[in-house]
């Protein structure tokens, strides 16, 4: 087996934050809820986030889910990064994550244990389990209404 | 004196499939994802070539040699796949896209203009989405109620409670013969004697057991059977329909357009005769002639040899499978000959979700399946948010199993140092 390969992939951090996710739950209050969705395999992901009152920015971030080591410490990782930053810096941050997936782009310094998810890009199949989360949080800065109606987002047109 | 072991099957055929010659990953393919499509054989990439290099034309249209010809192949390839089945008479096969296209041409043509409100549609929590949605459609539409049988503590079908369901309320159970997710083997001619006697009519979703079992459509006495091309060594593009011909000759058409009519006025038409009263429109000739040689391919091993040669390996995937304590088998376990369940197994693998361990086992040049198989409602009812699955076929190998079970040992041992 190329474990090498496979170690890019699955970085202790990763199968650590797997195991003992840090940031599972709901934040109190909500005030952004997003369901995110990947119908080609079931995996699941609730986001809420907790805004300033002036709305711009993101004092909490966590999330609910099924799904593989991949999808969940992305989504852990992403909660973690999210805190104290403005809602145009989250909604840059998913760019960057998105460009990191296709090998293009890294994140600085400040933000580099978002990094560890690079090792995602040399797997095209799995990409769209690491963005499912991305894809939540866009989708939940966006809406406006905190309320639960905003049905899910599907991750199914994800081009890998 | 030397001593020579006979050949398995697989030995044997092995060599008609060229893409299972190849390193995945740096790693010999091992490829164990069956159940979602079979690999093809040179005969049926031969047909495909040959038609399209000697013969392409459209089929009963053209007076001229290659339109008659390919007419022929496509038509000759209908009568090989009724013999396959054992229909009573070629007209009984209509060519689809696909078994869902097959099971939406009963639930369109004849739901939608034989059920009433408070008619009931029996299915089974084991059904494939495309024999769920397809009468969750015609159900709101007619009004008519769907019920569900479910399964046994060992995960088969509930032949008891299936006994329970059907009344004369009942006027169609549509069930799978052979479960993708369960590997199950369901009793389908005991559940169609006993639909039968309340005259409802049976539809068999078949596409996971025609690759695999001999299949006699008159045997079962089933109404309607449906099979998909592609995972029998056909090409993708092309499933069939058996129905009886009393009840293809009394639907309506599913789809208008050419082909299918007699005489075309502006306001009215006459339409043709079965089978091609449910083929509108150019069909997939190519597509269709492939399954014809893929049905001659298999025909030739024959399926007897075919089932008892994946009963052995089916006892011996679940030998070495009961030896690794973190896997969980859905379905019924396999019996001594491996025969009592379809060469198939759908597993959890303790604390490593199915996507990581069919990325792991992927860099070991091993395909399975991971997800949940089409089948989402069984994966609730069984409470697995997904599952892996690998699934055989008479050209996989006890030596192929052993990579698989290997790989699958060191993707555990990868995770299972994190969750120890």
């Amino acid at each position: 087996m190329t474990l090498g390969n496979l170690r890019d992939l699955y970085q202790q951090v990763i199968l650590e934050r797997y195991k003992t996710p840090r940031h599972k739950g709901k934040t109190n209050p909500v005030h952004r809820y997003q369901k995110g969705h990947n119908p080609s395999c079931g995996d699941t992901i609730e986001l809420t986030l907790q805004l300033s009152d002036a709305g711009d920015k993101i004092l909490d971030a966590k999330f609910e889910g099924e799904g593989c080591a991949i999808s969940m410490a992305s989504a852990d990782l992403m909660a973690e990064a999210l805190k104290g930053k403005t809602v145009k810096e989250a909604l840059e941050m998913v760019e960057r994550f998105q460009q990191m997936m296709k090998g293009e782009a890294e994140f600085p310094k400040e933000l580099r244990k978002l990094n560890v998810m690079q090792g995602v890009a040399q797997f095209p199949v799995r990409i769209k389990c690491a963005n499912l989360t991305w894809h939540a949080l866009k989708a939940a800065l966006q809406s406006s209404a905190d309320a639960e109606s905003n049905g899910f987002i599907s991750n199914e047109k994800e081009e890998a | 004196m030397t001593i020579t072991k006979e050949r398995t099957l697989a030995e044997i055929v092995r060599k008609d499939f060229p893409i299972l010659h190849q390193e995945v990953n740096g790693k010999p393919l091992v490829y164990l994802d069956n159940a979602a499509t079979s690999q093809k054989p040179l005969a049926v990439l031969d047909a495909l070539r040959n038609y399209y290099e000697q013969y392409n034309s459209n089929v009963h249209r053209g007076v001229h040699t290659l339109s008659g010809k390919a007419t022929d192949a496509y038509e000759g390839a209908r009568v090989k796949i009724a013999k396959f089945v054992n229909a009573n008479l070629p007209e009984e096969i209509i060519y689809s896209r696909n078994a869902s296209e097959a099971i939406n041409l009963v639930a369109y043509a004849w739901g939608l203009t034989h059920l009433q409100p408070g008619d009931e549609i029996i299915l089974s929590v084991m059904e494939h989405h495309s024999n769920l949605v397809p009468w969750q459609l015609v159900a709101k539409t007619t009004g008519a109620v769907l019920k569900f049988v479910e399964l046994t503590p060992s995960e088969e079908f509930d032949l008891e409670q299936y006994k329970t369901l059907v009344s004369n309320k009942t006027k169609l159970v549509s069930v799978v013969h052979v479960s993708n997710t369960l590997g199950c083997i369901n009793p389908v001619e005991e559940i169609t004697e006993i639909a039968h006697k309340y005259g409802a009519k049976v539809l068999i979703d078949a596409c996971q057991s025609t690759p695999h079992l001999p299949i006699d459509v008159q045997k079962i006495n089933c109404d309607w059977l449906v099979a998909s091309g592609h995972k029998m060594c056909g090409p993708t593009g092309i499933g069939f329909l058996y129905g009886k011909e009393k009840l293809l000759r009394a639907m309506p058409p599913f789809m208008g357009g050419g082909e299918m009519i007699a005489d075309v006025f502006l306001e009215n038409s006459t339409y043709a005769d079965i089978p091609h009263k449910f083929e509108a429109g150019t069909p997939a000739i190519a597509e269709a002639i492939g399954l014809g040689a893929a049905v001659d391919y298999l025909s030739n091993i024959g399926m007897d040899k075919i089932h008892a040669y994946e009963a052995e390996l089916t006892a011996y995937l679940f030998e070495q499978l009961r030896q690794i304590p973190e896997i969980r088998v859905y379905g019924p376990q396999a019996d001594s000959t491996g025969g009592n369940r379809a060469a198939l197994a759908s597993f959890t693998a303790g604390n490593v979700h199915p996507h990581d361990l069919s990325t792991i086992l992927d860099q070991a040049g091993v395909a399975i399946r991971a997800g949940h198989h089409c089948t989402q409602p069984l994966h609730r009812y069984i409470k697995a948010q997904s599952t892996a699955r690998a699934s055989l076929y008479f050209y996989n190998t006890k030596e192929e199993i052993d990579v698989f079970i290997a790989a699958l040992r060191e993707a555990i041992e990868f995770f299972g140092g994190i969750f120890g």
